[in-house]
């Protein structure tokens, strides 16, 4: 993984580090301490999965650090806009998203191997000469260790890790759309097209 | 159903998110065609080493412990120290911090971590069947009217003892995967909470032998995970993996009915 501040000139500070007093200073004052106790229990317990997220998105231990963080300080400001009873995990997401959106925009360090629109994965129906080593890749695929997965999936666009990520922590496309701000078919040909860049990427492993 | 449909919807019916009659058309065509069922296939195997194998990171216990300290509904912080004695005491508490947390975590054994997954998975299912707009496949007309239905849909006989009741319904059942078999999902519900019980093959898989409380007669792994409680025991050939944001207190109550009474 690439451990450089990306979108960072050498020693600067991430911008969310300085926000972070500030955004608290005015959540507290925006948000009642009757809503904040159970609110904050809740949400502080998607901190591994927040910071899980943050580390396929950021590639660096360090900038996930400070993307979770900054994430909790913009949900304390935006905590009123928060709807009780709807999916929290997933309100999280966006913001943590769209935060990492906004600080990596411009980014030149690390860049992505091929986003979703360079990786052009082979589409499994279109030859139906590849039925006649399907049963290779269901091997490949039944043998493969996480490191391999780990790398196929960091090779993957942004847009490509995010969609696989989310559909992994369980939320439905409806949610996915609402947290990557795109349609709901949008994100059913992502993850399509995702899924199968990554079949494609770990079949080339076993090679 | 063509190619293309099959296709389409083969990780909507991985998810139990299609209608009855859209996953019978499938499961006709992916009998009929052997290039969808094997997309079918390296589907599945793709989401099980996901689901199991993709590297989950947690969150640094420091980091952790600064969003405890900075956010409201934190427990109240500790009489302030003068800064002179914080300046020892700070690094000596966050080398005793990383001691008493960071080195069992380090060295959590092979088998807990597994079992921690298997605990993982459950949760997992039990969110799809909640997000799901159809997570069943058949509506309850009672135990008897949906154990039948899984005949010829499972390579086992699920068997469960509880038949629902006016605290715990039964809503129905489908068809789901755990981990890399697949299992019998039976949906019950306890006023307004959704629970989900799910019965699969319990050969290999890595079941915990440590920590496990008494629940009717068995001995089960009781815990929470992600505000989820959840409670996996074994029954001769059979697992079960119980699920729900209910009281806890309340799930043990419906597994004490499930599970063997001797």
């Amino acid at each position: 993984m690439g451990e450089g501040r990306a979108g960072l000139a050498a020693g600067e500070e991430p911008r969310w580090r300085s926000d972070v007093g500030e955004a608290y200073d005015h959540g507290m004052a925006r948000w009642g301490r009757a809503d904040a106790g159970g609110l904050g229990r809740e949400a502080l317990a998607y901190a591994d999965t927040l910071y899980n997220l943050a580390r396929y998105l950021t590639r660096s231990p360090t900038d996930a650090e400070d993307l979770v963080q900054e994430t909790y300080a913009r949900a304390l400001t935006a905590a009123h806009q928060y709807t009780p009873g709807t999916n929290l995990k997933a309100w999280l997401f966006r913001i943590l998203r769209n935060t990492f959106l906004s600080q990596y925009r411009h980014e030149r360090h690390n860049p992505t191997v091929g986003g979703l629109d360079t990786v052009t994965p082979t589409s499994p129906a279109a030859e139906p000469a590849q039925w006649l080593r399907g049963d290779l890749e269901l091997d490949r695929l039944r043998k493969v260790v996480g490191e391999e997965i780990e790398r196929a999936l960091m090779s993957l666009g942004e847009e490509a890790r995010t969609v696989i990520l989310l559909d992994l922590e369980g939320l439905t496309e409806v949610e996915i759309a609402l947290v990557v701000g795109c349609p709901v078919g949008t994100v059913k040909s992502r993850l399509s097209r995702a899924r199968a860049a990554l079949r494609v990427l770990l079949k080339d492993y076993a090679r | 159903m063509t190619c293309e449909e099959a296709r389409d919807r083969l990780l909507d019916a991985q998810r139990a998110r299609l209608a009855p009659e859209t996953r019978a058309a499938l499961q006709t065509h992916l009998q009929t065609c052997a290039a969808c069922a094997h997309e079918e296939a390296a589907e599945a195997l793709l989401s099980e080493a996901l689901e199991s194998r993709l590297p989950q990171h947690a969150a640094p216990v420091a980091l952790k412990r600064r969003l405890a300290a900075e956010w409201p509904g934190a427990p109240a912080a500790a009489p302030s120290l003068s800064r002179r004695w914080a300046r020892y005491l700070v690094p000596a508490a966050a080398v005793a911090a990383v001691l008493l947390i960071g080195v069992p975590l380090a060295y959590q054994p092979a088998a807990e971590r597994a079992s921690a997954r298997m605990v993982t998975e459950a949760v997992n299912d039990h969110l799809r069947i909640l997000s799901s707009q159809h997570p069943l496949d058949i509506e309850s007309g009672g135990i008897h009217q949906v154990k039948p239905w899984f005949e010829g849909r499972l390579d086992f006989a699920p068997v469960v003892r509880f038949d629902g009741d006016q605290d715990f319904p039964l809503r129905g059942g489908a068809v789901g995967y755990y981990l890399d078999r697949k299992a019998a999902v039976f949906v019950f519900n306890r006023r307004r909470h959704t629970i989900s019980l799910f019965v699969f093959r319990a050969d290999g898989l890595p079941w915990s032998t440590r920590g496990l409380r008494r629940v009717g007669g068995v001995d089960a792994h009781v815990t929470t995970s992600r505000g989820f409680n959840s409670v996996l025991w074994r029954d001769g050939e059979l697992g079960y993996a119980l699920v729900s944001d209910v009281d806890p207190v309340e799930l043990a109550r419906l597994a004490e009915r499930l599970a063997p009474t001797s």
